[in-house]
């Protein structure tokens, strides 16, 4: 059996690599596609200028659209030689002057040496601007891909937008501004003579799995191993582009390559027919149904896939039902139950406190004197708890603090109050506190009991 | 206090005592000056290498002679650094120096194939290049009345040659740019026929500037072609218009986006408008800006009373204007039917009247119509045009929330009702989550996970929330409308029960 072996042992490092690393896998948005595609290729072909956002929730695939339209047009060579493509990313250039200088680099201006920017910031700007206004349609077209848009939006004067749309909208070089944010209101951030020149072309990414068929056939796809007629197709896609070795696109070079595997058609053909069937089993589904009722998008079900991926082991070379409902379960519990559950008893003592103390007076904030006194009270009668002192029931509070099951009232200001008379407000539900004292373990009767009523 | 005080002054004598090894035994031990002397003239080296071999394009050499050739740089220089210029790939100061001096062109990396001929493009391609707004007509359409205010105002200006400020003001979109700059074409013609004194044009952009400052580099670049630092230029251009000289021909300074020069301080913006006062000068300055009251609600006072009183308001377009702006455009082309452009305008010139705003639908709708393989763009291309461009997506967004998403979207509904607040907090919302969840019957998730609901919601701004780190306490404020969550999950409904 060790050729066996080392067929599941590929098929896994496939399956997690492919999970990982296909950037330019796009399923879906038919027409989304097209159009961003269309008005790239305008761009680069015709020196069209044109602005465009890219909008949609967290996960949905903006960047992979552009990734892929990127990758499918970069094969043509009218399109490489007559465009530069540059990147920003509103993370990294967190205000204009760091992106102007990575512009500069990027589009490598007569200012620009090896990396290096010279000048000043006005200067750059300038040079850039008569660069810009220099150039006209026989000029190369360039791409502004800029991601996190939103937070372009926060810079000073919005003047780098600005710029960037008043260029594609007069009679300089061609350009094309491409702005990804996830946010659906981010026009209403720009300024009105940014808003004007924005041509206001919106392209809009909503998962289109809104039918829960479509997202098990999604899940059986990223679990399948592909025929070798369909790697090898793949893996022609990427070598052709890897062949270009521009460095407009930083993610080829460690991009998942198909060629590298070869299945047995035999072990192909039962690994899929195994999951087929295992993810129409209903304990399967259920599961999946209620992933799918939290999120629909393909970065959370991708996330979760890794992690069942991750379970193969040399006893079970197959994706069971039951990992898969084990996982899913994982998924829904809840951390501070958890947390809950490993305090010590004194500690759930203090927490039981707060319950009645926030039960009684309704939700009103707490501090340690009144915690430590309905505790007390709770301690003089009971068997086990009554040699605790003060000190370190104080030292148990703190704890519970620096745990942020409760938290001060303010964030600041905390150096006037004494810390035993400083006021708290409990961050947990009185359901999870319920839960915790259900699942804790070894529980003394007499916490079990208190916690049922504050009647002593 | 006192070993506070101790450390700095331990490690000035350290250094001393380190300066003074480097001096004495120069030659025994490799002393760090030196190691980084040697570092640096490697790396200088390194420098050099890979730009001798890879990035000597052919185009270089041939932009430098070009540019030499054009500014005839005998005047300033050396023979011999010119001669160095041309012949040995320039370091990178060198290379800025001569940006500074104006001897390097900025240019752009061409084309390696032709552009397309404008025989081979079909009808409706043609109509989308009409159609951009870059390309700016010869005579504005509809802003006759407004030329010939800023022509009579300028050309008066220039023959009396005497200097004034003109400030006009518009709502983005409007033609205010295209007009001026306009004008000053049609007077720079007048000009070459004689038929008129000669004067400078100077722009610049408040919005091209990083700060109100740059503007004088801007404008005595545009006067010289050399960079220098704005205190510089800013006592140079002093010099320029306060002091009498011979020969003095008018210069006309266009100053775009004013509200964007106004500082606390004004000192830019009085500047600009103080000069024509002076007798000197002979500058006339046209500003523009956005909103008609500016100069009272922003400017001081000795600033709005340079400013004067010879204004003009740009309205903006209405529909029919926006429609014959667009038909101008077409030119004679029968790419767009009649009333396409008509339901255009009527819908554009209602929401902001912005001329670019049209174009730009104008445009979409030719490659809808391009994609549909039709020949003419119809009301039906249009009206999808509109639906994109004046988009509502809110609607489809939460149509396409998980299912959860949308019961944490009802319950934050359900608590603005309740508590009649606009304002509510995690924890009531979440109670609403318990109960909606109970009623349909499905499995409540934990508050842990209903907090990533809510920073999801609130990432694609479908809900406005605080940081997470609040907890239950963090405050949710709904930023869709009440009616359109009942109105999209309603509808979504019934659809899924059919």
């Amino acid at each position: 059996m060790p050729d066996d072996s080392q067929e599941w042992r590929k098929a896994r490092r496939f399956l997690k690599e492919r999970l990982q690393r296909d950037y330019t896998t796009l399923r879906g948005y038919q027409e989304e596609r097209s159009n961003v595609r269309q008005l790239l290729q305008r761009t680069a072909e015709m020196g069209e200028s044109n602005s465009l956002l890219l909008i949609g929730p967290r996960g949905a695939g903006k960047t992979t659209l552009i990734n892929a339209v990127l990758t499918d047009l970069l094969v043509n060579k009218s399109f490489v030689d007559n465009t530069l493509i540059v990147h920003l990313d509103g993370n990294l250039h967190t205000d204009d002057r760091i992106a102007l200088k990575s512009i500069t680099v990027q589009m490598r201006l007569e200012n620009a040496a090896d990396g290096k920017v010279f000048g000043s910031f006005a200067e750059n700007l300038a040079f850039l601007l008569q660069c810009l206004k220099a150039g006209d349609k026989k000029s190369k077209s360039v791409v502004f891909v800029l991601e996190e848009f939103d937070l372009f939006c926060t810079h000073h004067n919005q003047t780098l937008l600005y710029n960037l749309f008043d260029v594609s909208q007069s009679a300089q070089a061609p350009i094309c501004v491409l702005g990804v944010t996830c946010r659906l209101d981010v026009i209403e951030l720009l300024e009105k003579r940014v808003k004007s020149r924005f041509s206001h072309r919106q392209v809009f990414l909503f998962p289109s799995a809104d039918h829960f068929e479509e997202y098990t056939k999604l899940c059986q796809e990223l679990l399948s191993i592909p025929s070798n007629r369909e790697l090898k197709a793949s893996a022609d896609r990427i070598d052709s582009l890897e062949l270009l070795t521009s460095d407009s696109l930083n993610f080829h070079r460690n991009h998942f390559d198909g060629v590298e595997y070869e299945f047995d058609s035999k072990f192909v053909e039962s690994w899929n027919k195994h999951h087929a069937k295992m993810l129409t089993s209903s304990q399967a589904q259920k599961s999946l149904q209620m992933l799918y009722d939290f999120d629909i998008s393909e970065a959370f079900l991708k996330n979760f896939l890794f992690r069942l991926v991750a379970q193969l082991k040399p006893d079970v070379p197959h994706i069971t039902v039951d990992q898969l409902t084990a996982l899913a379960a994982q998924y829904e519990g809840d951390d501070k139950i958890d947390l809950l559950c490993g305090l010590s008893v004194l500690e759930l003592c203090l927490i039981i406190a707060i319950k009645h103390h926030s039960e009684i007076y309704d939700r009103d904030p707490f501090n340690f004197e009144i915690v430590f006194a309905r505790f007390s009270k709770f301690a003089k009668v009971s068997t086990t708890m009554q040699s605790v002192e003060r000190s370190i029931v104080l030292k148990a509070f703190e704890h519970l603090r620096i745990g942020e099951l409760i938290m001060p009232l303010t964030n600041s200001g905390t150096g006037k109050v004494q810390k035993e008379f400083e006021m708290h407000k409990m961050a947990l539900t009185y359901g999870q506190i319920q839960q915790a004292v259900q699942r804790y373990q070894a529980l003394p009767t007499e916490v079990a009991q208190w916690a049922q009523s504050s009647l002593i | 206090s006192r070993l506070a005080e101790g450390t700095p002054r331990r490690s000035i004598q350290l250094s001393n005592i380190v300066e003074q090894r480097v001096f004495k035994d120069d030659e025994i031990i490799s002393t760090p000056k030196r190691g980084n002397k040697k570092k640096s003239t490697e790396d200088a080296d390194a420098d050099y290498s890979p730009r001798k071999s890879v990035q000597k394009t052919p185009t270089r050499p041939r932009r430098i002679s070009a540019s030499t050739k054009s500014t005839a740089t005998p005047t300033h220089g050396t023979v011999a650094a010119a001669a160095a210029a041309s012949a040995a790939p320039m370091t990178p100061s060198q290379k800025l120096k001569k940006i500074r001096s104006g001897e390097l062109s900025p240019s752009m990396q061409q084309r390696s194939g032709k552009p397309v001929d404008d025989l081979l493009k079909s009808k409706l391609q043609l109509a989308r290049e009409q159609l951009h707004v870059s390309v700016v007509p010869k005579s504005l359409p509809c802003r006759e009345k407004e030329f010939e205010n800023i022509y009579s105002f300028l050309e008066g200006k220039i023959q009396d040659q005497c200097g004034g400020c003109m400030y006009v003001s518009g709502v983005p979109g409007t033609g205010k740019t295209a007009t001026v700059t306009g004008v000053i074409r049609t007077l720079q013609r007048l000009v070459a026929q004689d038929k008129l004194p000669g004067f400078d044009f100077l722009e610049i952009n408040g919005m091209r500037l990083t700060e109100p400052r740059q503007a004088y580099v801007q404008i005595y670049k545009q006067l010289t072609g050399k960079t220098v630092s704005w205190e510089h230029a800013h006592t140079l251009l002093e010099k320029r218009f306060t002091t009498p000289a011979h020969r003095r021909v008018t210069t006309v300074l266009l100053v775009d986006e004013l509200d964007i020069l106004c500082n606390r301080r004004q000192d830019v913006v009085y500047n600009l408008l103080d000069w024509p006062t002076k007798s000197a000068a002979r500058l006339v300055v046209v500003t523009i800006a956005n909103t008609m009251d500016l100069p009272e609600r922003l400017l001081m006072g000795k600033v709005t009373s340079r400013l004067g009183l010879t204004r003009l308001t740009f309205q903006p377009y209405t529909h029919k204007q926006l429609q014959e702006i667009v038909t101008a455009r077409l030119g004679g082309s029968e790419a767009f039917k009649g009333e396409a452009v008509q339901l255009v305008a009527r819908k554009v010139a209602a929401v902001s009247g912005d001329a670019r705003r049209a174009l730009d639908i104008c445009r979409r709708a030719t490659e809808i119509a391009d994609t549909a393989l039709d020949k003419c763009v119809t009301m039906l291309h249009v009206q999808q045009a509109l639906g994109e461009m004046i988009a509502s997506a809110k609607v489809q967004a939460i149509k396409n929330c998980s299912r959860l998403e949308q019961i944490f979207l009802q319950a934050v509904a359900a608590e603005v009702t309740r508590t009649g607040v606009e304002e509510s907090t995690f924890m009531g919302v979440y109670t609403q989550v318990e109960t909606i969840a109970a009623f349909m019957g499905v499995s409540l998730p934990p508050p842990g996970r209903a907090l990533r609901l809510c920073a999801k919601l609130g990432a694609e701004r479908l809900i406005i929330s605080e940081h997470s780190r609040n907890d239950l306490f963090q405050k949710i404020l709904l930023n869709v409308s009440t009616d359109d969550i009942h109105y999209a999950l309603r509808v979504g409904e019934v659809g899924s029960v059919n």
